[in-house]
């Protein structure tokens, strides 16, 4: 035999048993005690990085989503993206077991045992973590890898497209329901892939791909949830509302949905375990392998890793400050504020100010130009941002909407709410639709959301008991008549368009290079030279002896502005010439605030 | 082998109970087991605290207690019965006893199964139920720390109750009779869900071929009270950017019903996996559910007076009590994050501090709390200092005058939604009793709650006359206000008192009124230019030139500062009658009064003071501390009233010249000491900077001559 004698794609449990047994010493006459992990690593992850990053499997493995969903096999290898949205505490599970006379086994990484467990002579127990994922609130569907409007890019997609075809003609999409639930035995048998314990003709119909996609039933197509099981990284490695992709085993029991329902006569009011309300058969389990965060620039699709060069960013910096221009019918310092908005980011948290945020306030526009301007912005934003949300203010909107996430404590779950954002969203506010009438308390407390969201990058979690307050990172950009009082942003620039004709749509690869500027330019590094730093801070006082309305925030404002001035053209510090420009732009925009 | 050791642990269990006395030599447990025997009470608590210090501790012994708790109580209950004393009282006999005499007869004329089904359990017997509690030393565990391999052993944790469900009882042991044979059958119940046996097992059935079926018998079977809840992770003990965890506690028998949703509690307790039963079992138990069977229930107090401290903190405090620096030193420490305002700080430790209360012969109290109010122009941080000040305080309620539950601030009568009564709810006042309110938006409160403040600021009560109920809460609570000038900025054009927006006897109450103001000077701008781009450049705060004390330390140093009550020295006394004396003086010469000084302000300065001498771990008062307050009172006039000043026409060198001179020919000495000047000029508002500029000055002129080492002054006759 030749190769690894595993597949780490299909049956990863194989090689996840095949490396416990070397662990643990099994053949070599010295046996290790399983307890002396301790759940941890036993050499399993050190394998799967190898064939995932070292060996480029990654790419064969199939992300979970909807489409996807079909026909990945159960007990397969996957990759799923998501937003931590809840975290559901640990679970303890039983980790390995030894039944007299046969040698130890694992059940790590897995929800069901390979074989039955009639009466386990010794047994280990340890814990996983359970964490609640969601599809990123707002993620545009370009970022989706498996694009379907060029199946040709990678060879990997049109694996899946041939296999999504075969899908399609296989009768068997539509099995009804009730023939699986009457088989759960045999799925447990089909558990193992390998070691084949009993194949009875049964299990060899139901091993084929299609036998239990039907155990899904959507009620959203597009919004596929994901339970993620982690085992072995520390736990301030993965915080709530952090994007992470997910790579680990697939499984799906939907034997364990049936078997609750038999239950459910004799359980108590307590039934907040996560089985009631993630049925199996709606949410997929998957069982962590390795994880990795994922920034802003790894949602590009195909990106080619570029330097961030002077010539080259301000090549595109000038190709698509002339698009945002056009977009905003040729009122360039509206454009200007908007490009430096669209890169903001926040860097580092000093006390209650969040350095480096920059909202944005267009103001001037009426119901009417926000039906022409608004969309548009929308749409261009849709096209360069990976998450973009809107949100409508109108008063109904204050007086009903849940805005803070809020733990309900009769099904155990974090109620998500419209603010759970992960790291560099976009919200789109639009206060034109807002008429005059009178707030309830909902509405006092979201407009008290908003302005700390706005305010500090903080959003208050309800959890009845006390309130927790969450960082975010979340740009904000607000469509008003007025200055907005409900969301008071850094920055207010009168929007003044000069012309209403429409940009035209943008080619791809012009696209695809200001998506690779936003997401990549606004993390440069960034330094304030001596020399300068005397320069800027005499440049404050003065300004302050002349405006005494002046204050620490629009200080702040202005260093950030300078920041994101000289990022943008590349550059990592601050000269003379940016520190002018800054200070040119805001003479603009107070010109026209008077 | 486990049962010799079992046997032997029971035999230690019994020594240990017949022979344990506690600090006062009595035995502790025999008594509680006399107290058992009539049917007094129930529980027998096991405190582990009294194992470790018994005398003849098999440290062993503990270690199995506490590894294998739930085995040793059955081992404990097992000695209990053992060692029961006869009952020395008589008592009613019960539906209960009169089962187990009738059982007792019964028993030797059915002795035929050597069936264990057949035996009676010795759970049915027992009156009593024991738990085991954990030691109380050190830090509970949070609900995060409890891991795998904490599963079967004894642990407290702390957390907050989220939901509790009704008390049901639940089945420990099952009775049955044969329809056939008669006989009894028990069963113990060790889960939650049990298969009711239907076959009698007995000798004579089995015998007979009968298949005697099984009645269960409701009377005879033994129940437990249950309740099962949910507890949550503090806030605070949550690391950043997670999710609070959640446990499920079990509790049986005694110890239900002594907790509600919202109570912070430290529960000690087993914590044990669920066995699963029926087709769950069939998955093994991959997946374990666990659970915290509760043991004992202690619920927190956040008060001073309980404040315990904790190993290293009475060294600490005792190193700081010895630093002269101190009263500096905490003041930087709060919210040491807002740059400047050391005077206000200042006087917002006193108020943590606060003075001890007073309760005179005929029955009149004197608060000891000080109210302090902060007025200002919006974003001068006046509601961080607010919420800073709350997260030291053990109990501080943070509010805004609007409070946005219907409750408000002081209490209201609601009706309870389930049994329609009407019920009494307390308002972030009364929530504040015995701690700090803090109270933003003072000056848009609501026109009732401001009249109740009244009350609360002075009687420190609220008086309820509501919907039938009459009745009068305690609202024993150091107010901290917050207020906006009435046009939303400071108008200076305008007097102090109309950019007040608050009447006058209620300004009165406080005992300092702050005005925090942004003033236009270069180097307050320069400075803050400074900070906005070193935070810009470094990503950080610059250093703030100390190290901040922990608000951990801040707490217990307070809190051992609140335990003293120092009183007012007869020496003293006549000082501090002549420094009220001219303030009321000099309120009467100027023809603009500013300040309303009654004898609430003596109150105050006496306050002051004794916080300071609080602050000092003094149990009296000093002349620095009335000096302090003086100065204290002074500073927060002159926030309100320093363009005045200037409007005067006396510069600040002039100034201190003059109250030299008046207070030397007020003493008729040509000698000041330098203290002694610097005392009178700081009461006035002045530095120690200006007062050396100032003697620089008028020494050059001849006026009089400054010591060279001790900068005494003595005026040149002229």
């Amino acid at each position: 035999m030749g190769g690894p004698p595993y597949d780490c794609l299909a049956n990863p449990l194989g090689a996840v048993r095949l490396t416990f047994e070397k662990a643990i010493g099994l053949g070599s006459g010295t046996l290790t005690h399983p307890s002396a992990f301790d759940g941890k690593d036993w050499g399993a992850l050190e394998l799967f990085r190898h064939f995932l990053f070292q060996e480029s499997g990654l790419s064969q493995v199939p992300i979970l989503n909807p489409k996807t969903l079909r026909w990945v096999q159960h007990n397969s290898l996957v990759r799923y993206r998501g937003m931590i949205q809840d975290m559901l505490g640990n679970e303890f599970y039983v980790g390995a077991y030894r039944e007299d006379g046969c040698s130890w086994r694992t059940n790590k990484f897995t929800d069901v045992s390979q074989y039955p467990m009639e009466s386990p002579s010794d047994t280990c127990i340890w814990e996983r973590r359970l964490l609640y994922c969601v599809p990123v609130p707002g993620q545009s569907s370009w970022t989706e890898p498996s694009c379907d409007m060029d199946p040709n890019w990678s060879p990997q997609s049109r694996e899946k497209r041939r296999r999504m075809d075969d899908e399609d003609e296989d009768p068997m999409d539509l099995a009804p329901e009730d023939e699986v639930k009457s088989s759960p035995i045999t799925k447990k048998m089909r558990d193992d892939g390998l070691h084949s314990a009993s194949p009875e003709p049964m299990d060899l119909k139901t091993a084929s791909s299609s036998s239990s996609m039907s155990t899904f039933q959507f009620v959203d197509r597009d919004n596929l949830p994901c339970l993620v099981k982690i085992y072995d990284s520390p736990e301030s490695d993965l915080k709530l509302n952090d994007v992470f992709e997910f790579i680990g085993v697939l499984t799906f029991d939907s034997e364990l949905a049936v078997e609750k329902d038999d239950n459910d006569g004799l359980s108590n009011s307590f039934s907040d375990d996560a089985l009631v309300h993630l049925p199996p058969n709606k949410v997929p389990r998957l069982h962590c392998l390795v994880h990795r965060k994922l920034a802003l620039h790894d949602f590009l699709p195909g990106s080619p890793i570029m330097e961030p060069k002077p010539h080259l960013v301000k090549e595109i910096r000038e190709t698509l400050f002339r698009h945002l221009t056009a977009v905003l019918g040729n009122d360039g310092v509206a454009a200007h504020f908007m490009l430096l908005h669209l890169l903001s980011k926040v860097h580092t948290r000093v006390d209650d100010v969040a350095v480096g945020k920059l909202s944005l306030n267009l103001t001037g526009l009426s119901k009417e130009s926000v039906s022409v301007f608004g969309t548009r912005i929308n749409q261009t934003f849709k096209n360069l941002l990976p998450f973009t949300n809107c949100m409508p203010l109108t008063l109904e909107y204050l007086n009903t909407a849940s805005l803070a996430p809020k733990k309900d404590y009769q099904t155990n779950r974090l109620i998500p709410g419209f603010l759970q954002l992960p790291e560099g969203s976009h919200l789109m506010v639009d206060e034109t639709q807002l008429e005059s009438g009178s707030l309830n308390s909902i509405g006092i407390d979201n407009t008290k959301l908003l302005k700390n969201l706005i305010e500090f990058q903080k959003v208050e979690y309800d959890f009845q008991y006390y309130k927790m307050e969450m960082a975010a990172d979340v740009r904000l950009l607000i469509f008003s008549e007025g200055k907005s009082n409900i969301v008071p942003a850094d920055v207010i620039v009168p929007f003044q368009p000069s012309s209403l004709e429409s940009s035209e749509m943008p080619v791809a690869e012009a696209l695809q290079a200001w998506r690779w500027y936003l997401a990549t330019v606004r993390s440069l590094p960034h330094s304030i030279g001596s020399d300068m730093q005397k320069v800027v801070e005499d440049d404050l006082v003065a300004a302050r002896q002349a405006d005494r309305s002046l204050g620490s925030r629009d200080f702040s404002r202005w260093l950030t502005m300078a920041r994101l001035i000289s990022s943008s053209l590349g550059e990592t510090s601050l000269s003379l010439e940016h520190w002018e420009m800054v200070k040119e732009l805001e003479r603009q925009r107070k010109e026209r605030l008077n | 082998m486990k049962d010799l050791n079992f046997n032997a642990d029971k035999a230690l269990a019994k020594e240990f109970i017949s022979n344990f006395a506690d600090a006062n030599g009595e035995a502790k447990y025999m008594d509680i087991l006399q107290e058992v025997a009539n049917h007094k009470i129930k529980a027998v608590q096991i405190d582990l605290e009294d194992l470790f210090n018994y005398k003849d501790l098999d440290e062993e012994f503990l270690r199995r207690v506490t590894e294998n708790t739930r085995r040793y109580i059955e081992i404990f209950a097992g000695a209990i019965d053992e060692l029961l004393p006869e009952p020395t009282e008589a008592f009613h006999d019960d539906d209960h006893d009169i089962l187990m005499t009738q059982r007792a007869e019964d028993a030797t004329n059915n002795t035929d199964g050597s069936d264990s089904r057949q035996k009676m359990p010795p759970e049915i017997k027992r009156y009593f139920e024991v738990y085991i509690r954990a030691p109380s030393k050190g830090r509970p565990f949070t609900i995060r720390e409890v891991k795998a391999s904490y599963i079967g052993q004894l642990v407290r944790i702390a957390g907050i109750v989220t939901r509790c469900s009704d008390v049901k009882p639940l089945m420990q042991v099952a009775v049955y009779t044969c329809e056939e044979c008669g006989c009894e059958i028990y069963q113990d119940v060790t889960a939650r869900v049990f298969m009711p046996l239907n076959q009698c097992p007995s000798n004579r059935c089995s015998i007979n071929r009968t298949k005697g079926n099984l009645i269960l018998q409701l009377r005879a079977s033994k129940f437990l009270k249950f309740q099962e809840a949910k507890i949550q992770e503090l806030a605070e003990h949550v690391p950043k950017g997670h999710i609070p965890r959640t446990m499920t506690v079990h509790f049986r028998g005694e110890i239900t019903r002594k907790v509600a949703p919202g109570d912070v509690v430290e529960l000690s307790g087993i914590f044990l996996p669920i066995p699963y039963t029926g087709f769950k079992a069939m998955r093994a138990g991959l997946v374990a559910d666990t659970y915290l069977e509760a043991m004992s229930v202690t619920h927190f107090k956040k008060k001073y007076e309980e404040y315990e401290l904790r190993g290293d903190e009475e060294e600490q405090i005792a190193r700081l009590a010895e630093d002269g620096d101190i009263y500096n030193k905490l003041a930087r420490s709060l919210a040491p994050e807002i740059y400047g305002h050391e005077d206000v700080k200042k006087a917002l430790l006193l108020l943590l501090v606060g003075a001890p209360h007073r309760k005179l012969k005929d029955g009149m109290k004197i608060r000891g709390d000080l109210h302090i109010c902060l007025m200002g122009d919006p974003g001068v941080a006046k509601s961080q200092l607010l919420k800073h000040i709350i997260n030291v305080a053990p109990r501080g309620v943070y509010t805004t005058g609007r409070g946005s539950s219907g409750v408000g601030l002081t209490a209201a009568v609601l009706k309870d939604p389930v049994t329609n009564e009407m019920v009494l709810e307390g308002g972030a006042l009364v929530l504040a009793d015995m701690g700090i309110c803090a109270i933003d938006e003072f000056d848009k409160m609501d026109e009732s709650d401001r009249t109740a403040i009244h009350e609360v600021m002075e009687q420190q009560t609220v008086s309820i006359a509501k919907a039938g109920i009459t009745t009068s809460l305690n609202a024993r609570t150091a107010i901290l206000a917050a207020a906006n000038p009435a046009w939303g900025r400071y108008d200076l054009r305008r007097t102090p008192a109309e950019n007040i927006n608050l009447p006058p006897a209620l300004l009165s109450r406080f005992d300092l009124l702050w005005l925090i103001l942004d003033r236009a000077d270069m180097d307050s701008d320069l400075e803050m230019a400074r900070h906005v781009v070193y935070v810009h450049q470094n990503k950080e705060s610059p250093a703030l030139g100390f190290t901040p004390l922990e608000p951990s330390v801040l707490r217990a140093y307070i809190s051992a500062a609140r335990r003293l009550s120092p009183y007012v020295p007869k020496e003293l006394e006549e000082y501090v009658a002549t420094a009220y004396s001219s303030i009321r003086q000099e309120e009467a010469k100027s023809n603009t009064p500013h300040s309303y000084t009654t004898v609430r302000t003596l109150l105050s300065i006496l306050r002051i003071s004794a916080a300071l001498a609080r602050l000092r771990f003094s149990e009296t008062l000093a002349q620095s501390d009335v000096d302090e307050a003086l100065r204290l009172m002074q500073m927060s006039k002159f926030s309100l009233y320093s363009d005045d000043r200037q409007k005067s026409g006396l510069d600040a060198i002039s100034d201190i010249y003059s109250i030299l001179r008046d207070e030397a020919a007020r003493a008729n000495k040509m000698d000041v000491r330098y203290a002694h000047a610097l005392n009178w000029i700081s009461r006035k508002g002045y530095s120690e900077a200006q007062l050396k500029e100032c003697l620089e000055e008028y020494a050059a002129l001849n006026v009089w001559q400054i010591h060279p080492h001790t900068f005494d002054i003595r005026f040149i006759d002229a």
